[in-house]
């Protein structure tokens, strides 16, 4: 039976294949994929190692595996499972993450959750809820840093804001809230908070500075 | 054109919102994206905004948000459109238009005061207004392009668009198109004034309140 939301067609690829961009109902990619323009979709679900060269639009997308998008990201919700990689802006109302997520852009989004397995770049990072989690174990010494700095599971940003914003393992210029908590492996050059701060002891901060 | 620009921790604590709605209303278009000025300061770079736009703009979306959700109050802020009704004194006492265009162009009814006006005529009379004192059109001119607006501007359906007004030996001509968009001349042209209706818009909007 056709209904409203079936209006637009379906993309579906098992293997190796390429798309053009457009309008989408789902989508869904399993294998390898290069996908050249804009996309938009109601449903987006990609396996394996996916191209975008364009900005991806959709309402759900849920990702495994390695993506690289030459442009930006929007949606509702996002939950990704490996190395994400963007050139755009992403904005989003939730973000999950675990692996790495990385975006020359900016990264707009109500909630976001990472999960760090490996090094992520973010240019800058707004939302309501912005919480930074170290997952794999890592052994912090010099030598392993040196070694595979790919693999050092820590986010690297110049400016985060938020209401309340939670992190671990994070290097950022500035950070900006409400609530701040700054976990172990961080470090800060410069926190502005408005109600509380909590710091753990490993954490390194330069300068910090009540508002309000 | 300078305008006053407030930083984005000065204008947090001015209205009181937080950098979480600040962030969701821009990613629901509430706030335009050319309104974020990056510049550095010393304390590294920040944002800031052009003052009375954007506290305009955050003064009506906390109003609204009670009644309204996020994405209709989207359709609303569209820059070219807007609820108002000024009646004619007001229009002359608050020196929004000149007396000189507000009599010249309006109809029986305004000047009377029976009738108020439109937020799309005050546009028109705004723009008319701003024009003739740049001194770059002479009151024929400024009837044509009356004229012009009071036509064509609502097709664009509160969507951005440019005045464009060029001379060729002497005969002037406007243009209405939609923006962004490229406009190529004849050699013998003068384009004497591009002028962005949003940007127009705006600034009526500013002087409106």
């Amino acid at each position: 039976m056709m209904t409203e939301t079936q209006k637009w067609p379906d993309l579906k690829i098992n293997g190796v294949g390429k798309a053009t961009g457009g309008r989408y109902g789902d989508v869904l990619i399993d294998g390898v994929c290069r996908v050249a323009g804009d996309l938009q979709a109601d449903r987006f679900k990609a396996n394996g190692k996916l191209k975008v060269y364009g900005h991806l639009q959709a309402h759900e997308m849920r990702v495994d595996g390695i993506v690289h998008i030459e442009g930006g990201i929007g949606g509702e919700h996002f939950v990704m499972n490996g190395m994400f990689k963007a050139t755009g802006d992403c904005e989003l109302e939730r973000l999950e993450a675990v692996g790495g997520f990385s975006t020359d852009g900016m990264l707009n989004a109500g909630r976001v959750n990472i999960w760090l397995q490996t090094q992520s770049k973010v240019k800058e990072i707004g939302g309501e809820s912005i919480r930074v989690r170290r997952q794999t174990t890592f052994r912090n010494s010099k030598l392993w840093r040196w070694m595979m700095p790919k693999l050092v599971p820590e986010l690297q940003t110049e400016l985060i804001e938020g209401d309340d914003i939670d992190l671990e393992n994070t290097v950022a210029d500035v950070v900006r809230g409400n609530r701040v908590t700054i976990g172990p492996g961080c470090t800060i050059g410069r926190v502005e908070y408005r109600t509380e701060l909590k710091t753990h002891k490993t954490a390194k901060i330069e300068k910090e500075e009540k508002l309000g | 054109m300078d305008r006053e620009l407030i930083s984005k921790k000065d204008l947090l604590e001015l209205t009181g919102i937080s950098y979480g709605q600040l962030y969701r209303w821009k990613r629901k278009q509430l706030i335009p994206e050319e309104w974020f000025v990056r510049k550095s300061t010393f304390t590294g770079q920040e944002t800031f905004f052009p003052k009375e736009l954007i506290l305009a703009r955050i003064d009506k979306i906390v109003n609204l948000k009670e009644d309204l959700s996020l994405d209709e109050l989207a359709g609303k802020l569209s820059p070219l459109q807007y609820e108002t009704a000024v009646a004619h004194h007001e229009l002359v006492e608050r020196n929004i238009v000149s007396r000189l265009v507000v009599e010249r162009f309006s109809t029986r009814g305004q000047l009377e005061g029976s009738e108020s006006y439109t937020f799309e005529q005050l546009l028109t009379l705004f723009a008319v207004d701003r024009l003739l004192q740049d001194g770059e059109l002479g009151l024929e001119e400024a009837g044509v392009l009356a004229e012009t607006l009071r036509e064509h501007l609502p097709k664009f359906e509160g969507k951005p668009c440019e005045l464009l007004f060029a001379r060729k030996m002497g005969v002037s001509t406007f243009a209405l198109a939609s923006a962004p968009s490229d406009v190529y001349y004849d050699a013998g042209v003068k384009l004497v004034v591009r002028l962005s209706m949003t940007e127009i818009a705006e600034q009526l909007r500013g002087k409106l309140g």
